[in-house]
């Protein structure tokens, strides 16, 4: 059996369960663990993007996540236009607000690209916390609940739920993909390397970051319509979250930066994690999620830089014995 | 008209010499081993909840337990420089910001797991008291903390500048080859940058305490200020990141007197984006001192 055939017979198999998962799983509780599972997947792959091929270190991104959340809620409530709609509409305002905040933030290199995208990201959130006109303030809303509505994001399953985050997944995965095979990776990978030396070999980084940032923008505003749309609720807070931010970068670096499969591989390990430790231990102690996520974060870059797809890797090549690896 | 505005200024300078504590932390480690230190707000956290331990059991001034904060985050920082950070520092910019912000959130996370989120307050006898001058008010304990503030600058200033191992620090700011190959040993030197920083923090955290509550996320305030003034007074440059902190806290205070209370975060935003639109090597250009 070729390696590539294997890979697609892989992918099928794994394709199946997702899909079928929750017609075998009925437990609601197991579902919205799934939900989280691939809405913090299909984040982290959109982060990975930038984060992880061109070494663009964001922690920003709930930017992104919020202005897809408000769109399609303004959209929704003001308009009353779908947010099937809305969400391609946030993506599009998400991807034209990654060129001024971009324009800003890539200005700066290394540590203090991180602060300034975290800068912008905060600044945006006390702009909806300060205008209360046009999108209620810090109070936030409620999403109208028309109760079955699939063309208004609405299901009285969370079973559909799960295969609107699931598509987005898999959207975020094939984007990744085509990227990650085409010119285009290479390049943003020489510019993770070394810019200056990307450039001098004629690749125009500038151009590469700006738009490999629209791209994670677009797809971190669907993820936004999508978690607004689950909850019904949106407030700055939620919807501008540091949270996001951390949680994007967290999941694509343990499970492995700049690789296909490790956001989602670090979002199973991660939310695993918490949902154990809160079964465990109960949900009253504050800061226990974060305090194990960090010390995970804190071990992977002390001990496995390439996460959690380096050791399977390093698994593999261990297994495969003297067999030649693969170029 | 002119008295609010003197006021607002005088308020936001007393506050922007506990900036300028932190800033010059943030902006030394930067200048000597070129990384960010994401965590330093959280030593303030840390250096407010020892104050507070302290004055709460035994009734110790917050102003005195800067003895013993200052040390212990000294001998914190050179720990973390050995054991953490030496183990990252390369030419790969992620570990290195990853780790200082995993440290933080740790921190912060502990101590909302051991603290609670519950606000800690120190009462002292001169945490109340004020100057009047002419029609200004001058609180008191943070006239204080502005001076110890300006005191250890200063001091830091002379270390910096007199002694053989403040000129290591400098020298291995301005270029590490050349001053590993005149005989520094790196990682000396970077221990000692990150003790005085932690120092700072912990002294920043015990000045403020006799006027401001002690909290898990209190540090998330200051560091964020911090990192607009060391943009703005020019990477690694310890003299622009004090002018600049004083400038910041004038420009939060002015803004919240004349823009409105929940304004101050904006005016800081505003100026980090201003600064990184126009001048994005700090005002004092883009050499580091």
């Amino acid at each position: 059996m070729t390696h590539k055939t294997r890979s697609v017979i892989l992918l099928t198999v794994g394709i199946a369960v997702l899909v079928a998962l929750p017609v075998v799983v009925k437990s609601s509780f197991a579902i919205d663990i799934f939900i989280r599972i691939l809405l913090f997947s299909f984040i982290g792959t959109a982060w990975n993007l930038m984060g992880g091929y061109a070494k663009q270190l964001s922690l920003g991104h709930a930017a992104y996540f919020g202005l897809g959340a408000y769109t399609s809620t303004i959209l929704e409530i003001n308009y009353n236009v779908s947010p099937w709609i809305g969400m391609v509409a946030g993506g599009a305002v998400a991807a034209l607000a990654s060129l001024p905040i971009g324009w800003l933030c890539f200005r700066l290199r290394g540590p203090y690209f991180t602060i300034a995208t975290i800068a912008t990201a905060q600044a945006l959130m006390l702009i909806f916390l300060k205008f209360r006109d046009f999108a209620w303030g810090a109070e936030g809303t409620t999403i109208p609940n028309l109760g079955a509505a699939p063309l208004m994001m609405q299901f009285e399953n969370k079973g559909s739920y799960y295969y609107v985050v699931l598509g987005l997944l898999l959207l975020g995965l094939l984007i990744t993909w085509l990227i990650e095979r085409s010119w285009v990776g290479n390049y943003l990978v020489a510019i993770g390397e070394d810019e200056d030396a990307a450039e001098a070999i004629g690749v125009n980084a500038p151009k590469m970051k700006r738009d490999i940032y629209m791209i994670s923008a677009f797809l971190t505003a669907l993820a936004g319509t999508f978690y607004t749309q689950y909850i019904y609720f949106i407030d700055p807070a939620t919807a501008f979250s540091f949270n996001i931010s951390i949680e994007a970068a967290l999941v694509a670096i343990v499970g492995g930066i700049g690789t296909l499969w490790g956001p989602l591989i670090g979002t199973v390990l991660l939310e695993t994690t918490s949902t154990l430790l809160q079964s465990w231990l109960g949900s009253s102690i504050g800061g226990i999620q974060l305090t194990v996520y960090s010390l995970i974060l804190m071990a992977v870059i002390l001990w496995r830089p390439t996460g959690l797809m380096g050791m399977i890797e390093e698994l593999r090549q261990r297994h495969a014995g003297r067999a030649p690896a693969r170029a | 008209m002119f008295e609010t505005v003197a006021q607002a200024v005088i308020n936001g300078l007393l506050i922007g010499g506990i900036y300028a504590l932190v800033s010059i932390g943030v902006t030394l480690i930067f200048g000597v081993v070129k990384i960010v230190n994401f965590a330093q707000g959280e030593f303030v956290m840390i250096g407010m909840y020892i104050s507070f331990f302290l004055a709460h059991q035994y009734g110790i001034d917050p102003l005195l337990s800067l003895f013993v904060t200052m040390p212990v985050l000294f001998v914190a920082g050179v720990l973390i420089q050995h054991f953490l950070i030496r183990r990252v520092l390369g030419p790969n910019d992620m570990p290195q910001i990853f780790l200082t912000f995993a440290l933080s959130l740790l921190l912060l996370n502990l101590a909302l797991m051991l603290f609670t989120a519950n606000y800690r307050t120190v009462h002292t006898s001169y945490s109340d008291e004020a100057f009047h001058v002419g029609g200004l008010y001058i609180p008191e304990a943070k006239l204080i903390a502005f001076g110890v503030a300006m005191l250890l600058s200063g001091l830091l200033w002379l270390f910096l500048h007199t002694t053989d191992l403040g000129k290591a620090m400098r020298a291995a700011s301005q270029n590490r080859d050349v001053a590993m190959l005149m005989g520094i040993n790196p990682n000396r030197v970077f221990c000692v940058a990150l003790g005085i920083a932690l120092a700072l923090a912990g002294a920043a955290g015990s000045l403020l305490m006799p006027f401001y509550s002690a909290y898990p996320f209190v540090g998330q305030v200051f560091v964020l200020m911090a990192f607009v003034a060391v943009v703005l007074g020019t990477l690694g440059n310890v003299m622009g990141a004090l002018v600049a902190s004083l400038m910041m806290g004038i420009a939060e205070s002015l803004g919240i007197q004349f823009v409105g209370a929940d304004s101050g975060q904006i005016v800081v935003f505003g100026m980090l984006l201003l600064t990184l639109a126009f001048k994005p090597t700090g005002l004092g250009g883009g050499r580091a001192r």
